[in-house]
């Protein structure tokens, strides 16, 4: 088969085929009914492939931006998830809250925890609050001020705050502060147990 | 609609669909006429008369080639040279298509339409 084609068309058709090398579909082949010849349904063939490539570029966006927006939706979920789980506060009994804190305590952590743990304080007007730091394993250094500002403010609740579980390096840490002279004073118990214990025959619930 | 249907004979008598189709051939067009060729009456022979300027939606033109083994024969009446190397291109899609030829006059058509033996 031999095709004798002017100039102008095969420009034409390698100028589109560049444009659609560098992602731009949007361009067609002029197509001329007088033009019958074989290359016309190759014309025609290039102006279908670049529909196809528009399509299938166009639904490649929406798949893009309906991803990005789950992940945004998803991102949104994990963040509150994350705060529900790292601010457990329990009530044990009327007026008395349990936060058992676990893993690393750093600034924001510690701004988020105070800033649920005062909002539960005030709701349920709780008299104890009991601070669990048995599964802490490191406080940030500049963060146990945050954390011993929070006990602080608890007391200006009207709320007692009794720290449980603290291992030896949180104890240094606490001295080294000096908690009772900037204001918060610290009763420290043993365990969780100790504490409710305590709390409980304060409150006389456990007489009969 | 760019597809309108109409149920005739051939010179010598065999029952015909034909199909006059202008403007843009969407899915839903495309799709209807397989509504057609699937109906009681199987292997229709087909005379399409297909307008200059006729065009094909890209999921239609991926339509039309499952509809091959679905009439007898067709006859395709194109005069536009655009349209028959868009046609051309549907069936390139099938490979061969020993049922589907393209005339230039209706009478040719219909004549190869009559000599066919289904």
């Amino acid at each position: 088969m031999s095709v004798t084609i002017e100039a102008e068309r095969v420009d034409q058709l390698l100028r589109i085929i560049v444009a659609a090398a560098t992602g731009d579909y949007e361009l067609r082949v002029p197509l001329v009914e007088e033009d019958d010849d074989e290359f016309l349904e190759v014309e025609l063939g290039v102006n279908y492939l670049l529909e196809e490539l528009s399509l299938n570029k166009a639904r490649s966006d929406s798949q893009r931006e309906q991803l990005a927006a789950r992940a945004d939706e998803l991102a949104e979920q994990q963040t509150e998830l994350m705060q529900a789980l790292s601010t457990p506060v329990i009530a044990v009994w009327p007026g008395v809250l349990a936060l058992p804190l676990v893993g690393r305590v750093d600034d924001e952590r510690a701004a988020m925890v105070t800033a649920t743990l005062l909002e539960r304080v005030a709701a349920e007007r709780a008299t104890h609050v009991i601070l669990d730091l048995t599964g802490v394993g490191a406080i940030a250094g500049n963060t146990m001020p945050a954390l011993l500002r929070m006990v602080r403010a608890i007391g200006l609740l009207g709320a007692t705050c009794l720290l449980t579980g603290i291992s030896p390096a949180v104890a240094r840490q606490i001295v080294a502060l000096g908690a009772d002279d900037s204001g918060a004073p610290v009763r420290a118990l043993a365990q969780l147990s100790d504490a409710l214990a305590h709390v409980l025959a304060q409150k006389g619930a456990l007489r009969r | 609609m760019p597809f309108f249907f109409e149920e005739a004979v051939t010179p010598q008598g065999k029952p015909l669909l034909r199909i006059h189709a202008r403007e843009e051939v969407t899915l839903a067009d495309a799709e209807a006429l397989g509504a057609r060729l699937d109906g009681p009456n199987k292997g229709w022979l087909v005379l399409s008369i297909v307008d200059r300027g006729t065009e094909y939606a890209p999921a239609a033109r991926k339509y039309f080639p499952n509809l091959q083994h679905k009439y007898g024969a067709l006859a395709a009446v194109v005069t536009s040279p655009i349209v028959r190397a868009a046609i051309n291109m549907m069936t390139r899609l099938t490979g061969q298509a020993p049922n589907l030829r393209l005339f230039t006059t209706e009478d040719e058509a219909l004549a190869w339409l009559d000599a066919m033996k289904i």
